[in-house]
């Protein structure tokens, strides 16, 4: 008598189906994956993400036709507990955090999740973002306490990877609803510029060229120098920078920009990444409201999954992950959004349009906590 | 003691000197607590610390103890009826208590109550009432929806064992308001023994429920009826109560479904009369909020999925607000589709509204039943809800005509605004559904002509008219449209002309697209032609050219597709076609009045306008983004088109499915437009830092002003200057403006006003934080925090229209609502009884699953057996019951879950079971059998979920045994505990112990006998010793999980459900016994006698002995020599005669003596009787003269003590 499915095509958004599957209860059925393809199927990080889900949950079914053109998941309950997984290197670690920030609050036990792969790379957000960005948010929604980190313990480029990241996540029963209206100003800018495998000198270069960008506006700015050594260091050369800006009232924009990987495109000047990378946290505050643009539909989840009260979020501009994320929890939870535009008045100087997202949660509990 | 009191010395006061006038200082000053503190402080000091804390901690947890854990108030503003279930044993008085409080409030009488009966009992509050009979399903049912109950109790007869499985039930289930009600009081003689029973009973009521809880006594009827005073009592109570919220019935959807219908087309009935029903259920939406296409349990039938849900105007809706006191005869409603009231009458496939011949005639009449119809008709509902709400026969016989047969579209046909370029005006358009929509495509060429505007014609036909005008229009537009788009494709995104849609309702506009994008692909074109054409209008201030515009939108919406192409969103190019539709909004609302012309219109124009601005703040543009574009998946899908029946027209990949296949990152890449090198850019966010400007209210210098405006007012005493705050200047700039710029006065005036508001608000909350919050506890933070929630719950969506609404937060608690659940089985329908309550209970996510739930369970007190593993058992738990097979376990102290094979008798233990996957806290209760009713208690079980899982963890015991073949010194061989090499290498290392409890370890396996091994001891092993491997072996749950289906039974015997039977009553049942084992069967005892070989002293030893313990008797005793034998006497005839005689005389002798002998003893008895005798008599006598002495020495001791107490002898 198990809940009906849902059936989808083609692989895109093939993290959201799946979490919200696990989280829903419903099964889901995805067909098409890359069928007009040349190399038909799932791709092995994919691949390497079902297998964390498994990893993670306790009696999931997990069935793939022969080419790997049809996935059927009906999800089992979130475990959690200790966890290590060798992620897949054609996608960073950042792909399958995302994915597990989000399952993380609602497992039976707490999660210790150790993923081994690419930190960084230029697709994905990438493991400092996260950090920095999405823990303080999810703090917000009252996912707190002992115990919820997340810990670069080795630090590994694309394409060959070799770092490694210490996840760790208390559960909660139910989520806070929250109000978070306004966004507030800019007070400071932090930002970590690493390098591994190059010069250290790289890294100062770096937040040379940022800092110049950023001057302009704020004169609190510090930008950490990371670089790692030895066995820290991953397999691969690379360098990169992410900035974070925090509010008065503690929300997190953050901008990132990575070297590309070693014998992909051209390489970068470290002065010009650092200058385009304070450009995209300048876009990433243009778009403004609580949430940074890569952490929008975590927060949208978030809120969905609250107690039975109104929760609002300004966001910026949504993204196209996030309309179709906003979708799925249609699917998924049969809950709208009411979107409001908020259009900046004449003579504001705050950016471009912000988006109100106001939504009441569904009253989820996390069934898979044991009360004694 | 002498009555006179020796009188003291009176008081007196002094009237001078020292000592009055301290005393008068005294009076005058009056002396307080204060004044003692201060004149003997050691008297108020502490003298001990340690007592002193205690008292704090003492106050502080009695303080905290009253606390409850505060919950954000979610009850809505208009809640649904209270659910009072009335319960009882059979004959109790049920169905009278619910007729005489129906008469009380409504005046009206009721037959038969069958189904839930609700009825407007006071301006705030509406009641349904619903017996419940006496089967435990009902039970169980009913106490999971009841907001009170009435526990109604035969005070002649006393408690019965329904009342205390009721309350059992409802104590697992939450515990829901109980008022006890004493029935049958009439029937006590005696006064005595009427207060006696009243005062046990509550007594024992209170021990249940609790102390002092409300039991209310009937003390007897009149004419059938109970005392219209106690009655009218009872009402009282009942209207005034307060409720607490229960936890599983707040964090649930539910409805108790108060009319029932099946949809299902006759013809297809009629063929298969087996086939799966379509039913619409309706009822009030209790709980929370409940989401469309979600999933319900129906208890007593199964989990569903529900098709569609929509909600009604209200059919017993509370009076709307007025000064009155009480509610007139009209607000009395009684809505009971069920019992066949409200005119509706219910059958098996249909319903008939009853309109009796007199109300026809003459409608003065008002009798109550014709009467709530016509309220029903007059004021409740638009003739297009009853539509809704009813089905109608119109032979007998015939199929029923209902509101589904008309279509999905649950209000009928719908208005829109339409411009109308042709005649300048605008003109409503009646939507209808799809079918109708094709059948007036298909008429309309024969009426193309008949385009008339008759504006005095009624106002129906008028309707039918302009739809046809419209639809000519239509026509026009689509060929002209068809023309000009040729080359165009036919996919376009809806969003691509979302912009017009706003004039539309939201739902309107989205079911005009589905209708006619199921028609086909040109009509899809049509239908954005007139869209396009009705923009023009709005954009008239622009361009006049309509053609123009069209082509405009069109690149417009061309330019759309590409970027879809290029797998991104245009977001920001909508956002600008909203600004820009803005302006044209106002624009055509000033448009309207010059129009003129048509007075019925008007009022349609303004709702238009407002709806139109209603939804303009809706802004549902972007909504449309995200959500509209559902339906064209669904559209790409049915494009495909067959060539000749055989081959698939192959499309190239379009933008969707290359989309669908694209990486799945969560980066959004930023727009290419912005250069972040340009001055103006940077400029643009300037004041998204700290160093940017601020707002008016945020700003340094505003918050300084507001300051000197709340402590500027202030006289320099000193100078006697008057210092002022500075006010109003910034306000009247404003209000300058406001009178230049007429629109944006009404816009500055809200804002105005708000500011005002606000700023009221922050003093308040500043002065509230410098008065109140010293003694703010965490608690009453707490509950600030979730009173504040609560608020802006209720704020946010309350000005919102219902049908926005409802897709935005679900159809609240208190709704009407209608829900269709297809595929239903047909025996809910063809057995269906209305005495039997039907519940749809929502089910949260994932509550629809099954898994393995582990639960906390204890056995019943007062249920009489203990319960065994591997029995099935009847278990409510959430909506449902079911049957499931249980395992028992407890947990050791090292975590481990041991089976057990029964519960135990007075104490928890764990139980798992195969069943729906429900939220943990939740608690449940067990029946072996909800079939018929037994003399016994029923609930045999209770206890919560603790946890849910896909795996099981329990163990039983297993203990392998093996026997050693071959021991050496501490090492041994031993065969006989596994059976292949393979076995006992899974168990190399365990530990293994003999009965002895010699204790060892397994090293390694051999080869030869197969499944032996090589094990070491502490010690050498016997060749008789048992070697033993104590295991834990995992237990699996079996998998059975089997929802009682009681409603589905035939009418009448709903209470019979049987599921699996236990082990015990099947072996009963069959008439098998089991077969005992022999070894304990009683055998005759045969006992081999015992034979003791003598015991051997050595002869050596014997001479050692000393004589005393040597054994003496031991030898036999060898032959008797010849000489010591003596020889036999053989009597000769005559000796032998001699001899008899002699012993014949010696018997006769021996007889004689014992007979003397006996004589003499009965001699001597009597002798000693009569002896006795004589003593006795000898002592009486000497006691009665021992007595006659005594008698005379007292008189003559008396006479002494006499004369002694009179003084001096004077004889002597």
């Amino acid at each position: 008598m198990a809940s009906h499915g849902l059936a989808y095509d083609g692989c895109n958004f093939f993290r959201q189906r799946l979490v919200l599957s696990t989280l829903s209860g419903k099964r889901v059925k995805i067909k098409n994956i890359r069928s007009k393809d040349d190399n038909p199927g799932l791709r092995d990080f994919e691949a390497s993400l079902i297998r964390l889900l498994d990893k993670v949950t306790n009696g999931s079914i997990i069935e793939i036709n022969q080419t790997g053109t049809v996935l059927f998941y009906q999800p089992g309950l979130l475990y959690g507990g200790s966890v290590e997984h060798d992620c897949n290197l054609q996608r960073s670690v950042g792909y399958y955090l995302e994915a597990l920030l989000m399952l993380a609050p609602f497992m039976k036990t707490s999660l210790k999740a150790t993923l081994r792969g690419v930190t960084n790379d230029p697709r994905d957000p990438t493991v400092d973002m996260l950090k920095s960005t999405a823990l303080p948010l999810m703090k917000k929604f009252g996912i707190d306490g002992e115990g919820f980190d997340l810990k670069v313990v080795k630090r590994g480029m694309a394409p060959g990877g070799g770092g490694e990241v210490v996840f760790t996540c208390p559960v909660r029963r139910t989520i806070r609803p929250v109000q978070l209206t306004d966004p507030a100003k800019i007070k400071r800018i932090r930002g970590v510029a690493y390098s591994v495998r190059v010069s250290p000198q790289m890294a100062n270069r770096i937040v040379e060229s940022a800092r110049g960008v950023l001057n302009q506006f704020i004169p609190d700015i510090y930008i950490y120098t990371d670089h790692m050594k030895g066995a820290n260091s991953g397999k691969s050369p690379g360098f990169g920078l992410t900035l974070v800006a925090e509010t008065l009232n503690g929300s997190f924009l953050s901008a990132e920009m990575s070297s590309m990987p070693q014998g992909q495109g051209d390489p970068k000047l470290p002065e010009d990444l650092g200058r385009d990378c304070a450009k995209l946290l300048l876009e990433e505050v243009h778009r403004g409201g609580c949430v940074d643009s890569s952490n929008q539909s975590l927060a949208l989840l978030l809120m969905t999954l609250g107690q039975q009260d109104v929760s609002k979020v300004l966001l910026g501009p949504l993204s196209p992950y996030t309309i179709e994320f906003l979708r799925h929890i249609r699917d998924f939870f049969q809950l709208m959004f009411k979107i409001e535009v908020q259009k900046p008045s004449e003579d504001e100087r705050k950016g471009g349009d912000k988006v109100l997202m106001t939504c009441v949660g569904v009253g989820y509990s996390n069934i898979n906590k044991t009360i004694k | 003691m002498d009555g006179k009191v020796k009188e003291q010395k009176r008081h007196q006061q002094k009237h001078s000197g020292p000592k009055a006038e301290r005393k008068k200082l005294k009076k005058q000053e009056g002396s307080t607590e204060e004044d003692g503190r201060k004149r003997n402080p050691k008297a108020f000091s502490v003298q001990s610390a340690v007592r002193m804390a205690k008292t704090f901690h003492r106050s502080q947890d009695i303080k905290t103890k009253k606390h409850h854990i505060p919950h954000v108030d979610r009850t809505p503003l208009e809640p649904p009826p209270i659910v009072i279930v009335v319960v009882g044993p059979p004959k109790v008085g049920k169905s009278t208590l619910i007729r005489c409080l129906i008469k009380n409030f409504t005046r009206q009488k009721l037959g038969d109550i069958c189904g839930p009966v609700t009825i407007v009992s006071g301006k705030k509050r509406r009641l349904t009432f619903m017996e419940c009979n006496n089967d435990i399903n009902t039970m169980i049912d009913l106490a999971k929806v009841a907001d009170l109950v009435l526990m109604l109790i035969d005070a002649s007869f006393g408690f019965e064992m329904e009342t205390f499985e009721f309350l059992n039930i409802c104590q697992v289930h939450g515990f829901p308001r109980i008022m006890g009600v004493l029935t049958h009081l009439d029937s006590f003689k005696n006064n005595k023994t009427l207060r006696k029973t009243k005062k046990n009973l509550k007594h024992r009521f209170w021990t249940e429920v609790y102390q002092g809880a409300k039991l209310f006594y009937l003390s007897g009827m009149v004419y059938g009826e109970y005392q219209i005073q106690e009655v009218k009592n009872l009402g009282r109570f009942i209207s005034v109560m307060k409720f607490r919220p229960l936890v599983w019935q707040t964090s649930h959807p539910y409805v108790l479904v108060d009319r029932m219908e099946d949809l299902t087309d006759p013809e297809r009935v009629r063929t298969d009369p087996k086939c799966d029903r379509t039913v619409s259920l309706y009822g009030y939406l209790r709980g929370t909020h409940l989401k469309n296409k979600g999933q319900v349990h129906i208890p007593g039938v199964g989990d569903f999925q529900v098709a569609d849900v929509n909600f009604l105007p209200d059919p017993c809706a509370l009076p709307e607000a007025q000064k009155k006191r009480a509610l007139n005869e009209k607000e009395r409603l009684l809505y009971a589709p069920m019992a066949g009231v409200g005119g509706v009458v219910y059958d098996k496939d249909a319903v008939y509204i009853d309109l009796p011949a007199s109300h026809v005639n003459q409608q003065q009449e008002v009798r109550p039943t014709t009467e709530l119809v016509q309220s029903l008709i007059d004021t409740h509902a638009t003739l297009d809800a009853k539509m809704a709400a009813s089905k109608v026969s119109l032979f007998s016989g015939s199929a029923t005509l209902d509101s589904t047969d008309v279509g999905e579209h649950k209000e009928g046909p719908r208005e829109e605004c339409v411009w109308d370029p042709n005649t300048q005006r605008k003109r409503r358009k009646v939507v209808f559904t799809e079918k109708e929509e094709e059948d007036v495509s298909g008429s309309s060429d024969d009426d193309e002509d008949g385009d008339v505007d008759s504006e005095d014609g009624d106002q129906e036909e008028q309707e039918e008219d302009e739809d046809e005008d419209n639809l000519s229009t239509f026509l026009k537009d689509k060929v002209e449209g068809g023309k000009k788009r040729g080359e165009e494709s036919a996919e376009v995104p809806a969003f691509a002309d979302s912009e017009d849609d706003l004039e539309m309702s939201e739902e309107e506009s989205e079911e005009e697209g589905e209708n006619v994008r199921e028609e086909s692909g040109d009509d899809d074109d049509g239908e954005e032609e007139e869209d396009d054409k009705e923009e023009s209008e709005d954009e008239s201030m622009e361009e006049d050219d309509a053609a123009g515009a069209t082509m405009k939108k069109q690149t417009a919406s061309e330019s759309e597709e590409e970027e879809e192409e290029q797998g991104k969103y245009c977001f920001y190019s909508i956002l600008r076609f909203s600004c820009c539709s803005r302006h044209s909004a106002l624009e055509f609302i000033l448009l309207f009045p010059s129009t003129g012309g048509l007075r019925w219109k008007e009022g349609l124009q303004q709702k238009a306008s407002e709806a139109f601005l209603r939804q303009q703040k809706a802004a549902p543009n972007l909504r449309k983004l995200v959500y509209g574009s559902v339906v064209e998946a669904d559209d790409s899908d049915d494009e495909e088109q067959e060539l000749g029946g055989l081959f698939r027209v192959s499309r190239p990949q379009n933008s969707k499915k290359s989309q669908a296949n694209g990486v799945d990152s969560s980066r959004f890449d930023p727009d290419a437009s912005h250069n972040w090198d340009l001055e103006e850019m940077l400029n643009s966010i300037r004041d998204c830092f700290v160093t940017g400007k601020w707002e008016e209210d945020q700003d340094a210098a505003t918050l300084l002003k507001e300051d000197e405006e709340l402590y500027g007012d202030f006289e320099d005493l000193e100078t006697g200057k008057v210092h002022k705050g500075q006010t109003g200047e910034q306000d009247q700039a404003e209000v300058r403006l406001i009178y230049v710029e007429y629109l944006v006065k009404v816009d500055d005036d809200e804002v105005q006003k708000k500011k005002r508001l606000e700023k009221k608000q922050r003093l308040k909350e500043r002065f509230n934080a410098e008065y109140d919050d010293e003694d703010a506890t965490y608690f009453d933070d707490l509950k600030e925090e979730m009173q504040k929630q609560a608020e802006l719950n209720r704020a946010e969506f309350a000005d919102v229209d219902d049908e926005t609404r409802v897709q935005y937060e679900g159809f609240r608690p208190g709704m009407y609502v209608r829900l269709e659940i297809s595929s239903l089985p047909c025996e809910f329908v063809t057995n269906f009884d209305p005495h039997y309550p039907i519940i749809l209970g929502g089910l949260g996510a994932s509550e629809g699953n099954v898994g393995y739930l582990q639960m906390r369970l204890k056995k019943h007190r007062w249920y009489h057996r203990i319960l065994k593993t591997r029995d099935p058992l009847i278990l409510s738990l959430g909506w449902r019951r079911f049957q499931t097979i249980p395992l028992y376990h407890i947990e050791d102290h090292n975590g481990r879950h041991r089976l057990l094979k029964y519960t135990p008798q007075h104490m928890h233990c764990g139980a798992s079971i195969w069943g729906p996957v429900t939220p943990q806290g939740t608690g449940f209760l067990a029946v072996q059998s909800v079939a018929g009713t037994k003399a016994n208690f029923r609930i045999a079980a209770t206890g919560v979920i603790l946890d849910l899982d896909k795996s099981v963890t329990i163990v039983k015991k297993l203990k392998l045994i093996g026997y050693p073949y071959k021991i050496f010194k501490n090492t041994s061989f031993i065969k006989g505990m596994f059976n292949t090499v393979l076995e006992v290498a899974k168990f190399e290392g365990a530990s293994v112990r003999t009965v002895s409890g010699v204790r060892g370890q397994i090293k390694k396996a051999l080869s030869t006998p197969p499944g032996a091994y090589r094990a070491t001891f502490e010690d050498r092993l016997l060749m008789s010793d048992v070697v033993f491997l104590r295991s834990w072996y995992p237990v699996s749950v079996p998998q059975l999980y089997n929802p009682v289906t009681s409603l589905l039974l035939p009418a009448g015997q709903k209470d019979s459900w049987a599921g699996m039977r236990t082990l015990g009553q099947l072996k009963h049942d069959l008439g098998i016994r089991n077969k005992p084992n022999t070894d304990s069967l009683y055998k005759p005892v045969v006992r081999a006698p015992r034979h003791f070989n003598r015991l051997h002293i050595p002869k050596e030893l014997q001479k050692a002995l000393p004589f005393k313990s040597k054994p003496k008797q031991q030898q036999p005793k060898g032959k008797t020599p010849r000489d010591l034998q003596r020889p036999s006497v053989i009597r000769e005839p005559h000796e032998k005669k001699v001899a008899a005689l002699l012993l014949a005389l010696s018997t006769v002798h021996n007889h004689k003596r014992k007979k003397a002998h006996t004589a003499q003893h009965a001699k001597h008895k009597e002798f000693l009787q009569q002896k006795e005798k004589l003593e006795e008599a000898k002592l009486k006598r000497q006691k009665e003269a021992r007595k006659k002495l005594y008698r005379i020495q007292g008189q003559v001791d008396q006479k002494k003590s006499r004369s002694s107490l009179k003084g001096a002898p004077q004889d002597d």
